[in-house]
């Protein structure tokens, strides 16, 4: 070959993988929205990420949707349900709703979708949230009915962490397609997906609930934080979320943008190696444990770290979350009793131990919280050594393969499910993926809790494990989070209790 | 011995020429010796930390967060250069993070200058097979993206300061093997050399004996320039959460934690930042001058 | 010429073979690939089931040997998270890096060459103190602080420029600018030496003396001699471009190859972090090969020598 012909096939090579054109859209019918990371999949069932959840609001609809205003659980795809004895609900489906691809909801939807979560062979991740339903009947085009093992006071919670997917494209286009391939029944379609890049999303010109008021949504991926703050205040991104605290004011005195924030169903701690799984450790000692609890000032660092944003609780349950008690009061900062503690438990001149640190992404301003808790611990004796681990994945799998002790950054989403079962179960109950704290009578409860739908008795018998859990302390109990988003002033929006971003109900702000 | 050493005449007309040039180098080397004086008291301060430092670099102060420098609105003679996000003086932060920043450089350059000085020395002396082996070996790592594997064994093995160190320490070494053995190669073949080799003399004398002293200041300031890139790459690993861990401070790891705040409270990263950038500046000043010194000559 | 190409080549294929094997070496550097592929709970059954399914259970050099041949054919498996074969992952995400990796060399020679000849010309004048100052300044300056500057002042401030992002030739300028000013400063004192060794050579003094014009000395002559150890250290210094790479990729939100394959490395999604290493090395490999041909090509001697 020539060289010059070489020249020539080259250039016309870069020139072909040249970045496309921008699409057709103009910034006034376009909402953009910002990610620190990209989805693994289109597929929400088959994800662990919040990014998931989020993306799947836009373009699919759930049986049950929460109310944002009011935090309640209201219908959406489905029009009512009743539990029709301990262990049958009946689900009244919407009539005249249509996937994107114009094929119409039904019952057989509902069915596929749950078959397809429910079978252990899919692997998919969601399968533990609906682990206690047994099968799914069509009784009719537009009802259906759900077997559980059991009661299950969680049911209708749980509708609201499920997507609704095709049963066509489940039988056709199968689980591979799926992965890419977004066929939903909501406000939103997928025009386009550049990995790691962007996702560029149209209005579903035909859904059954109120029309978005964007036409396009930009979901961009910005990795770093000083850019998305720099991108929102230069106008070039819309709604931001996760801006760390001590940032508020370069957004709000910017005259561009605002900030907006709201308690958020997430509960953080340092989990505490209670039951050993990384080996022995001095946590072991409930008096160390205590110690611990004491000898950390957490309002202060609300108050000075995080400039007030977060909500003090004496346990892991969420002032938000259903069976939370008010009655029961945090540990007051004690020094001189945490010594006395700790010298009762054999640690005079106290110890050292490591501190896995990370997961910076989901509770913002996480670092210098630690620096400010390992400090505080410093003056007790407990000498706690950081080591970071920057990403959530391996940070996560260290955590469930229980290696993460003797002490660690952990917060707890509750995915989303308002109830204190959703965090008790995960994050306490011996022998789970997330739990390093075993006792016998706490997981009693938690069984209790689970075993009968009466309100009034799972309020009492919470009430319960949130003493014992104070009582025992069982991690170092921090706060509940406070979510701060970034919005621009050309849009109205609001920060959402349930850290789910829905962009169709962004709506252009008047001049 | 009355006897007075005659000067040729060319010799005299040669000297005023020469000593223009020696004035000329030692014009040039004051930047050297300013730089020199500077560095002396940036490694001082980072030796005499606890004495210099004015406050603890750890001691955290959460109700006097993000106290900006003194000359500033807000600013107290308390912390000379302001506070960081949990109200850690910076100036004893800066001081401090000096001592994690020197050594990793010094010690990842003592690391890779040892390896890359004996394979430089090894392919140049013994050429033939053990050449071959050691430039491809070179070629390997020159074509790896070797910031990446280093990135991998990081976050697999954990950032601690002898990871650190080791794997900065092992990344360079190319860099010293290509320019020894290219000098080495050059040198085997001086008189000098043959003439040992004709004495019997052993490989190692020869090498480390005959050679290796005509390389000392080749390697001296290749070491010293990069040192200065080695603690710009710790500041690197930082921005990627792979650095030296918190509390502890280095100026890689401040730098990376203030990057966030460069909108409002730019001082945090500012001071660490300016602290790199006078050093590798620095020392950047004296490989210069050094190398003007030794052997103006030297292509570098 | 072509005997020099050959003996190219087959260094080239130890070194292709050389980089595999590494790339293969980076799954094991991290113990069991499975104990991170299975949830906790797996029973010890389905833990060798999956050893077998992955080839874990047989002995190094046939897993090698598997390895290789799957990968030359492009094939290193699928992505551990999302279900996507590696390779068009990478082969996805490498266009943007490499027009930024171009661009950001652009820059740097757009700066580098005239002030490094300037600097050359007019040695040890103040011209020439400013253009190492400069580059001294340019080494010690850590691109991301650089990048974020640029962010805040010209798209914060000035409103000028998007402040990340990839699409556009605005997108461009910052990005492309941060990794120029990262390569700058080694190419600036390459361009200087080079130029300064040229011009005491005996040719341009006969030129010289011949009347030649001084512009036509310098671009004619003096430049094009001084363009080979530019081109060579340019074409190893690819590897340092890719650190540059990195941060500026991070800083911009520029979906290149670089984030991409940190990323993976961070999440330990082996099969995408050895197809980026691999397809990486090899570019390298290629620009390095096709560096040694260029310089053969305009210095006859190099061949001789090599």
């Amino acid at each position: 070959m020539s060289r010059s012909r070489l020249a020539m096939l080259l250039l016309l090579a870069l020139v072909l993988a040249l970045p496309d054109a921008p699409a057709a859209q103009t910034k006034d019918d376009t909402v953009v929205y910002a990610f620190q990371s990209d989805v693994d999949s289109w597929d929400p069932p088959n994800s662990v990420l919040r990014e998931a959840i989020i993306l799947g609001y836009q373009v699919f609809d759930h049986l049950a949707v929460r109310d944002l205003k009011t935090g309640r659980v209201g219908p959406n795809l489905a029009t009512s349900w009743r539990a029709l004895d301990e262990t049958t609900w009946e689900v009244k489906l919407r009539k005249g709703v249509r996937f994107h691809d114009g094929y119409p909801f039904t019952a057989a939807a509902v069915k596929a979708t749950f078959d397809r979560v429910l079978d252990p062979k899919n692997k998919l991740t969601a399968r533990g949230n609906h682990a206690k339903i047994k099968s799914v009947e069509i009784v009719d085009d537009s009802t259906v009915r759900f077997k559980t093992d059991g009661p299950y006071p969680l049911f209708v919670e749980r509708l609201t962490a499920q997507v609704m997917q095709s049963d066509k494209v489940i039988k056709e286009k199968g689980h591979q397609w799926m992965q890419e391939n977004p066929i939903g029944t909501g406000p939103y379609k997928l025009v386009r997906w550049n990995r790691k890049q962007e996702h560029l999303l149209v209005r579903n010109d035909d859904y059954w609930g109120a029309k978005p008021a964007f036409k396009y949504v930009r979901v961009r991926i910005i990795p770093e934080t000083a850019t998305q703050i720099a991108e929102l205040i230069s106008g070039g991104v819309d709604v931001i979320k996760a801006v760390p605290p001590d940032q508020m004011d370069v957004i709000d005195k910017s005259g561009q943008a605002r900030t907006s924030t709201s308690p958020i169903l997430r509960t953080a701690m340092l989990q505490l190696d209670q039951a050993a799984r990384s080996g022995p450790n001095p946590f072991t000692d409930r008096r160390v444990r205590q110690a611990a609890n004491m000898a950390v000032d957490m309002d202060a660092i609300i108050k000075y770290v995080l400039n007030g944003l977060g909500d003090r609780v004496a346990t892991g349950v969420n002032p938000m979350a259903f069976g939370f008690d008010p009655s029961l009061k945090p540990y007051k900062p004690d020094l001189a009793a945490a010594k006395k503690l700790l010298a009762a438990a054999g640690y005079p001149n106290g110890f050292e131990v490591r501190f896995r640190t990370g997961l910076a992404i989901v509770e913002p301003g996480v670092q210098q919280t630690n620096d400010a808790i390992v400090a505080d611990l410093a003056k007790a004796g407990i000498v706690a050594k950081q080591n970071l681990m920057g990403d959530v994945g391996p940070y996560v799998a260290q955590v469930k393969e229980g290696k993460a002790g003797p002490m660690f950054n952990w917060s707890w989403g509750y995915y989303s499910v308002f109830d204190a079962d959703a965090i008790l179960y995960d994050v306490f109950k011996c022998g789970e993926s997330y739990s390093y704290y075993c006792n016998k009578e706490l997981d009693d409860l938690i069984q209790a809790g689970r075993s009968t739908l009466d309100p009034k008795k799972r309020t009492e018998i919470y009430v319960k494990a949130q003493r014992l859990l104070f009582d025992d302390a069982a991690y170092i109990y921090k706060w509940g989070l406070r979510g701060v988003w970034g919005i621009s002033n050309r849009v109205e929006y609001a920060a959402p209790r349930d850290e789910i971003d829905r962009m169709f109900i962004v709506t252009p702000r008047r001049k | 011995m009355s006897a007075v050493v005659e000067r040729s005449p060319a010799a005299r007309d040669l000297a005023p020429a020469a000593r223009r040039g020696a004035l000329r180098r030692l014009a040039r080397l004051r930047w050297g010796v300013g730089a020199a004086a500077v560095m002396l008291a940036i490694v001082g301060a980072a030796l005499l930390a606890p004495w210099v430092s004015p406050h603890d670099p750890l001691a955290v102060d959460i109700r006097h967060r993000l106290v900006p420098p003194a000359w500033m609105e807000g600013g107290t003679t308390r912390h000379l250069l302001g506070t960081d996000q949990v109200g850690r003086d910076l100036l004893a932060r800066v001081i401090y993070g000096g001592r994690v920043s020197l050594v990793i450089g010094v010690f990842a350059v003592l690391i890779s200058a040892t390896l890359g000085v004996l394979g430089g020395l090894a392919a140049g002396y013994f050429g033939g097979r053990t050449d071959a082996v050691v430039m491809t070996l070179l070629n390997v790592m020159l074509s790896f993206p070797f910031v990446l594997l280093a990135l991998a064994v990081i976050a697999v093995l954990g950032p601690s300061l002898v990871n650190m160190i080791f794997v900065l320490g092992v990344a360079d070494w190319p860099l010293y093997a290509r320019v020894i053995r290219a000098e080495t190669l050059a040198i085997r073949e001086r008189e000098f050399i043959t003439a040992g080799r004709a004495l019997g003399m052993s490989h190692a004398r020869l090498m480390f004996g005959q050679i290796f002293p005509n390389l000392v200041s080749l390697i001296v300031v290749i070491a010293t320039l990069q040192v200065a890139r080695v603690i710009i790459l710790e500041s690197f690993l930082s921005f990627l959460g792979l650095g030296i861990q918190p509390p502890t401070p280095a100026w890689g790891n401040m730098l990376g934690e203030g990057r966030v705040y460069m909108l409002n409270s730019w001082w945090i990263a500012a001071f660490p930042g300016l602290a790199i950038f006078v050093t590798t500046l620095v020392i950047n000043l004296m490989g210069n001058a050094l190398r003007d010194w030794l052997d103006p000559h030297m292509k570098l | 010429m072509r005997g020099y190409a050959a003996g190219q080549l087959v260094q080239l294929v130890v070194v292709v073979i050389g980089i595999s094997m590494l790339a293969f070496a980076i799954l094991y550097v991290v113990g069991d690939p499975v104990l991170l592929l299975l949830p906790q709970n797996a029973g010890k059954e389905e833990f060798e089931r999956y050893r077998r399914l992955l080839g874990l259970d047989q002995p190094l050099y046939v897993q090698y040997w598997k390895f290789a041949s799957r990968a030359v054919r492009g094939d290193f498996g699928n992505s551990w998270y999302g279900d996507v074969p590696a390779f068009g992952l990478v082969l996805q995400r490498m266009p943007p890096t490499i027009y930024l990796t171009l661009a950001g060399l652009g820059v740097a020679l757009l700066i580098a060459l005239p002030l490094g000849i300037l600097a050359a010309l007019q040695r040890h004048s103040f011209v020439d103190n400013l253009c190492t100052a400069l580059a001294v300044a340019g080494q010690a300056m850590p691109i991301f602080w650089l990048g974020i500057m640029l962010i805040i002042v010209f798209a914060v401030r000035l409103k000028a420029l998007p402040a990340s992002g990839y699409g556009t030739w605005q997108h461009f300028v910052m990005p492309a600018f941060t990794l120029g000013a990262f390569l700058a400063p080694i190419t600036m004192r390459l361009v200087r030496a080079g130029v300064i060794e040229v011009m005491n050579m005996e040719y341009i003094k006969t030129a010289r003396a011949k009347g030649v014009g001084e512009r036509m000395v310098v671009i004619k002559h003096a430049f094009r001699n001084a363009c080979i150890p530019v081109i060579t250290v340019l074409g190893l210094q690819f590897g340092q471009l890719l650190g540059g790479a990195i941060v500026t990729e991070t800083v911009f939100a520029w979906p290149g190859v670089a984030t991409l394959t940190v990323e993976s490395i961070r999440n330990q999604d082996f099969p995408v972090v050895q197809a980026a290493v691999v397809l990486l090395a090899l570019i390298i490999v290629v620009v390095n090969l096709c560096v040694d041909l260029l310089v053969g090509f305009i210095d006859p001697r190099i061949r001789v020598r090599a």
